[in-house]
């Protein structure tokens, strides 16, 4: 059985180029779902199967961090592995998003190369 | 610190990384704009230990270009989509710098980028502010990218 994928970024044109370095860097998902807020992911995380999310830090209405925090209080879907793509690559932040559950980051702007590289093991 | 450099090298990755066209800085120092004609701004503030703006001006033909080649797909109009790849490109040079500022990044935020755009409008720059804009050449087309940080 495939796996599904959610991409969070308040930006649809970041979510259309996320989905395109996928495809380039040979990764193929059964269904990519994409929420453009913190708010948006829980509720797709809450009502499909998703194996995994992208998601960007700085957004509107509910950000990256908030949305960790959120999720980890959730017992039906606090496992689900969350992987930052953002601008900030600053040690505490990165370091606030590990210790609420993130299992990596991506910096923007990103290659499918490294795209592959981060999220390939954890598939 | 070297803030020209730095806005060469974060624009130069940010194009050929993502966006797929290839830039060049142009060895010509601008000091101030004159009003930005038929153009769309990206624009995103720092604020915290460093107050500023991060800004990029691109002519709309270029930004639709720009756009056409993030996307995949003829664009023909400024839309949302131009707007949206406008302002990402800002956020990731935004992201840049407030790397380049601090180490911890934890002491700058950042705010969600914004755009303007227009036949013809002014960007001025703060009165207490240092000012650095790069311009570039893409194809025929030339654009700059603009930092203030307050002083």
């Amino acid at each position: 059985m495939g796996k599904n994928v959610l991409l969070v970024d308040d930006s649809s044109t970041m979510r259309k180029i996320i989905g395109r370095s996928l495809r380039q860097a040979g990764i193929d998902f059964d269904n990519i779902f994409e929420a453009s807020d913190g708010l948006e992911a829980l509720a797709v995380l809450e009502s499909e199967k998703v194996d995994i999310v992208l998601s960007d830090i700085n957004m509107p209405n509910m950000d990256g961090i908030s949305f960790l925090r959120e999720k980890a209080n959730r017992p039906g879907i606090k496992n689900i592995p969350v992987l930052m793509i953002s601008t900030e690559t600053g040690d505490d932040i990165i370091g606030e998003a590990k210790s609420l559950g993130a299992v990596g980051a991506i910096k923007k702007p990103f290659t499918p190369d490294k795209v592959e590289e981060v999220l390939g093991p954890l598939l | 610190m070297d803030y020209r450099q730095k806005i060469i090298d974060s624009t130069v990755e940010i194009f050929t990384s993502m966006i797929m066209m290839e830039v060049e800085s142009i060895d010509r120092k601008v000091e101030e704009h004159s009003h930005l004609q038929h153009s769309i701004s990206g624009v995103v503030g720092l604020a915290g230990a460093f107050k500023g703006v991060l800004a990029v001006h691109l002519p709309k033909e270029l930004a639709m270009q720009i756009t056409s080649s993030f996307l995949g797909m003829d664009v023909e109009e400024i839309n949302e989509d131009v707007e949206d790849a406008v302002g990402e490109i800002a956020n990731m040079l935004g992201g840049d710098v407030k790397g380049l500022l601090t180490s911890s990044g934890s002491d700058i935020d950042l705010s969600l980028p914004s755009t303007i755009s227009g036949e013809k409008y002014e960007f001025q720059a703060k009165k207490n502010a240092a000012t650095y804009i790069v311009p570039f050449k893409c194809g025929s087309e030339e654009f700059t990218v603009e930092l203030q940080i307050e002083k």
